[in-house]
């Protein structure tokens, strides 16, 4: 039973929790996984960008987070003096860092990266420690207290579940993953076939009022953005790119344009 | 039972599942998983192409719908309204880029689920009514409800004042059927939404183009000009946001005018924050440095437009230091916007309810609808397109008009009166127990005028005074606890509607139910045709007109059935000429008319035989005889179909003389409601209320990209977005009233006072303080009771005198700490 071995856990310590946790082979969110001839990534144009925070509500309706989990988030910062005000607005999904910050402190290994870039997190090695959101330079992470949107159980909201991993994870109930788990924004990778590619772009993606998300593979110097059609690596030479806090050296999937 | 005995128990039965199992390996839940994944994959169950209707703008949608619920929403790239208002752009283009939508539609499930919904019908039994007073509902059958509703009405058409019922419906949702009962009960006074939003932009372009919704087509634009007009906030269309950020990405500059920093001046290249109610001044201005300098397009002003040179002498002391004192926008800015926007083509200009609901909002129109004149800026690529609007058609209803007036007398009252009505009269009215008779009923439809008109405490007085007010609504909202029975409605995801009209060309598309009502509620339309079966309601040939089908001529019991009957029957004779269930099978269940948008329509000459059996009608407009021709004679409802200009049959503009007009024919000699003459030129009056040294401040509201009306603050994912409505106010005048961000404040106005939460910025202009509309709900839902501030209060209930727009933005504060 799952409470049994969350007491199991917290009684037994980090280091069992780790072994037990590696006695399960690999799944989704685990390093074997995933497509090795991608690297999915993301280009976002600021100037397209309208803050309308689609993005979220999209990843909301794709993912089913629970209130204080939030994987796309939007940020929006006020600038400048009357009447030369402006805005510094960005949609920021997690970054997918090649290097990083919260899969280096992992006590447990639970975070890891798959063989296509995206980072995961395994709900059953996860022992809710909180280290990986202290280290996450992006506040990409959240820790799912077990809040919900609806009480009412017999909801029918409550009866759907997230795809989140393959839907394991689908339908939350007390004391049992992902509850108590730190949770994070996966490129939506449920919505990717047997070989790794995309059925479907990512839910803040497809939605974008402005067009301003594009998603797609940046190791092939080909690949298309999945979801307008345009070449990635074009997009990227279009008119100088940054990252977010580069200075850092997480080597982030996710890169911006210029408003 | 315990977990594990679960999972042995999948793991030996559901091997075979597929789905993702390959990724899972032999994980102990892998076999569950693999089941629930093939249930809610993405390709599971059915993905049904609708209509979106968390606003009022009807985006195409794809529901995916599982075991009878809805679990996925997404773009439904059929449908241009998501992508484009040009056919061009949608053909070429929308099959690789695919379709958007907006936050509120992403949010659509958690109102389709919102706990807080009414399931059932429930009575009061509290006979006193007002604000905060316990309806002390109880819960009654549908049977119950139905009964009793009718037998008021039946009560008040027995005595022969069937006019004693007024009638309250949203604008776009299922108002057809509703005004033909209205008509076949007798009562003239159904109205709708329409004049609480933008019927003054209606009115001003009415009056000088003769057409009250064209469209900008920004996309194919280079100089965006928009006054009080936030489509990247008030993103009504989902398309809105692409073909404005495509025109910039293409060159197109975006100057946006309003006095608050708003979600499109934050993406324009010149925000020109301005004084509230004083746009037209600006734009007067700018006309008269497109004259002066001779910058205009001399070819269609004087072939197209009528009243120049009264308007040139008009606007000849207008000058740019003139409206510089009257709207704090510096003379050198108008100087250069206004030869910017002259000399950089095609530009378009555009006014929405910024300007629009102040007291002096349709003159304040036409004025900006004249710097579109002055560059021959309509049916042109990139400029004010004139749109086709044919869609579905309303049926021919045989029956007589209702013999009374209208109760507030408010179509004779307002010289441009809007078909739906005037919400701010009829309630004035009903408060102050005026009216051309004694109204004893209300049936209020999908509105909330507690939360949506101005002037709160009058709107509140005006529903205690009916004997019998029924609402139908999601919610028990505000207006609700002033009702006698409230029965509960559906929301988008659960009825159908046709939407046509926010492109630029005939598009026909479906909102069909993607779920049965979720409590088992009749659809609005058919809650109208039981109560007109119960009331028996025929038309002149004695016809039972909400039990027999109009397309099939059979009587239909089942009353889904006879409205799908009736529903197909609009589609059937409207353009598409397509039934229900041919359109739904159409890809996106959405008819677009390959001919796609046209251009410089009013050039177009009619027909020969179109001209051969035509009416003209030789009408005096000033000191000029225009033939005006109709497809039949006036009395035989003939409808205008276009003028003789120049010895030619042409389309023209729908104004009097047929051309686009400077001096505003439809007004001359007009009084407008207050009793005070109208001028015809779109001349600059300083609007009635203005601060003082008691309240220096004006108040407005706008709306913003999370939220819509008063609808949406319940919605718990809209929520997150944005849970209150903060008062913004400028740096500097908060220093000034020792304002510091985040602080309680008061916010007084001569009718009231609200509460607010400060927000300390310098996003607005400093005269001004202002919030998002439609927060401060005291009952609705249990996410949205008590969050944020409405503004109702503070302002009186009042419409504009001319078009009868309510005037949410007529209001002057002072603000201090709590």
């Amino acid at each position: 039973m799952d409470m049994t071995r969350r007491g199991f856990l917290k009684g037994a310590g980090v280091a069992v929790a780790a072994a037990t946790a590696t006695a399960l082979p690999g799944c989704l969110q685990e390093a074997s996984a995933g497509n090795g001839n991608r690297r999915w990534g993301m280009v976002i144009d600021l100037k397209r960008c309208i803050a309308c925070k689609a993005c979220g509500a999209a990843c909301r309706l794709e993912n089913k987070t629970p209130p204080g989990v939030a994987y796309g988030v939007f940020l929006d910062e006020e600038k400048g003096q009357f009447p030369h005000a402006y805005r510094l607005s960005f949609f920021r999904p997690c970054m997918q860092c090649e290097e990083s910050s919260c899969a280096k402190v992992c006590p447990t290994g639970a975070t890891s990266h798959r063989k296509d870039g995206i980072v995961g997190v395994d709900y059953e090695k996860c022992i809710g420690c909180r280290y990986c959101i202290a280290a996450c330079p992006y506040g990409a992470r959240s820790f799912d207290y077990g809040h919900n949107y609806i009480e009412a159980a017999n909801n029918p909201y409550n009866a759907i579940p997230s795809s989140e991993y393959g839907a394991e994870y689908g339908l939350r109930s007390k004391g049992r993953s992902p509850i108590g788990n730190v949770r994070k924004c996966t490129f939506c990778l449920h919505l990717q076939d047997e070989k790794g590619e995309y059925r479907e772009p990512t839910a803040c993606s497809r939605t974008c009022m402005g067009k301003a998300i594009h998603f797609g593979d940046l190791k092939d110097p080909e690949a298309k953005c999945l979801v307008h059609g345009e070449k990635m690596q074009e997009l990227l030479a279009r008119r100088g790119h940054y990252r977010l806090k580069e200075e850092l050296g997480n080597e982030p999937s996710v890169y911006y344009l210029p408003a | 039972m315990s977990s594990i005995t679960r999972r042995k128990f999948l793991a030996g039965s559901v091997l075979a599942a597929g789905g993702m199992s390959w990724l899972l390996k032999s994980r102990t839940m892998q076999a569950f998983a693999a089941e629930v994944d093939k249930r809610y994959d993405f390709k599971a169950g059915t993905w049904i192409p609708t209509c979106c209707h968390m606003c009022g703008g009807t985006t195409g949608i794809l529901c995916q719908v599982v075991d009878g619920k809805v679990i996925r929403i997404k773009p439904n790239s059929a449908n241009p309204c998501g992508f484009s208002n040009i056919s061009d752009d949608f053909f070429k283009n929308c099959a690789t880029e695919g379709a958007t939508m907006c936050p509120k539609g992403n949010s659509g499930m958690m109102t389709l689920y919102d706990p807080d919904r009414l399931a059932k019908p429930v009575r009061r039994t509290n006979p006193k009514k007002g604000i905060g007073v316990d309806p002390g509902w109880k819960e009654i059958t549908w049977d119950e409800a139905y009964s009793e509703i009718a037998a008021r009405m039946k009560k008040l058409r027995d005595a022969g004042t069937p006019e004693a019922l007024l009638w309250f419906s949203e604008d776009h949702c299922f108002t057809h059927i509703q005004g033909d009962f209205c008509q076949l009960f007798g009562t003239p006074n159904y109205s709708n939404h329409s004049n609480l939003c933008d019927t003054a932009r209606k009115a001003s372009f009415k009056a000088v183009i003769g057409d009250e919704r064209p469209l900008m087509d920004a996309i194919q634009s280079r100089y965006i000009l928009l006054f009080g007009w936030n489509p990247l906030g008030a993103t009504k269309w989902a398309h809105l946001p692409r073909i404005m950020t495509r025109a910039r990405e293409r060159g197109a500059k975006l100057v946006v005018v309003d006095p608050y920093y708003s979600s499109t001046a934050r993406k324009a290249d010149e925000w020109v924050p301005i004084r509230p109610g004083t746009d037209g001044a600006l734009a007067l201005a700018m006309a008269h440095v497109i004259i002066r300098d001779g910058l205009q397009d001399k070819d269609f002003v004087e072939k197209w437009t009528y009243g120049f040179d009264k308007f040139s002498e008009y606007v000849k002391d207008k000058t740019p230091a003139w409206a510089e004192k009257i709207t704090t926008v510096p003379a050198e800015t108008i100087e250069r916007i206004a030869r910017d926007f002259a000399t950089t083509q095609p530009a378009v200009v555009d006014v929405w309810s910024g300007p629009g609901q102040h007291e002096n909002c349709v003159h304040g129109g036409a004025a900006i609808a004249c710097l579109a004149t002055l560059t021959g800026g309509y049916d042109r690529p990139g400029t004010l397109h004139l749109p086709n609007k044919k869609g579905n058609a309303h049926g021919h209803l045989h029956a007589d008009k209702p013999k009374a007036p209208r109760f507030a007398d408010d179509n004779k009252l307002y010289p441009m009166f809007h078909g739906s009505g005037v919400y701010c009269e009829i309630f004035k009215q009903l408060a102050e127990g005026k009216g051309k008779y004694p109204a004893k009923m209300a049936m209020i439809v999908f509105q909330n005028p507690m939360m949506s008109l101005p002037g709160t405490e009058t709107v509140a007085k005006a529903l205690a005074s009916l004997e019998f007010v029924v609402v139908n609504d999601i919610f028990l909202s505000e207006t609700s606890q002033f009702a006698d029975i409230v029965v509960p409605g559906t929301t988008y995801l659960e009825r159908y509607d046709w939407n046509t009209h926010w492109v630029t060309w005939p598009v026909l598309a479906l909102r069909q139910p993607v779920v049965k009502p979720i409590f088992g509620q009749p659809a609005e339309y058919e809650f109208v045709a039981e109560l007109g079966r119960r009331l028996d309601l025929r038309d002149k040939d004695n016809k039972e007109f909400f039990k027999i089908g109009p397309l099939s001529g059979q009587p239909i019991e089942n009353l889904t059935a006879w409205y799908e009957d009736y529903f197909s029957a609009e589609s059937k004779n409207g353009a598409p000429k397509l039934t229900l269930e041919e359109i739904k099978a159409l890809p996106g269940a959405v008819w677009v008319d390959k001919g796609g948008t046209k251009y410089g329509k009013f050039k177009s000459e009619l027909k020969a035989e179109d001209v051969a059996k035509a009416t003209i009608v030789k009408a005096k407009v000033g000191d000029l005889e225009i033939e005006q021709i109709f497809d039949k004679p006036k009395d035989q409802g003939g409808k205008r179909i276009g003028t003789m200009i120049d010895g030619k049959a042409v389309k023209g503009f729908m104004t009097p003389t047929g051309k686009v007009e400077f001096v505003l024919n439809c007004l001359t000699g007009k009084k407008d409601a207050e009793g005070k003459s109208c001028s015809d030129l779109p001349v600059y009056t300083p609007r009635d209320w203005q601060p003082d040294a008691q309240y220096p401040l004006f108040l407005i509201n706008w709306k913003e990209a999370t939220h819509t009306h008063t609808r949406t603050q319940n919605n718990r994912w809209l929520l997150e977005f944005k849970p209150d409505n903060p008062l913004q106010i400028n740096r500097k005048t908060a220093e000034r009233l020792g304002i510091s961000d985040g602080d309680q404040v008061v916010v007084e106005s001569k009718f009231g006072s609200a509460k607010a939460k400060a927000h300390v910025t310098e996003e607005i202009h400093p005269e001004v303080v202002g919030l998002q509309h439609g927060f401060g709900h005291w009952a609705m839902g249990a996410a949205a009771k008590g969050r944020g501030t409405s503004d109702g209060i503070l302002r009186p209930l009042r419409a504009d005198p001319i078009g009868g727009q309510a005037l949410h933005k007529e209001c002057c504060v002072r603000v201090k700490k709590a």
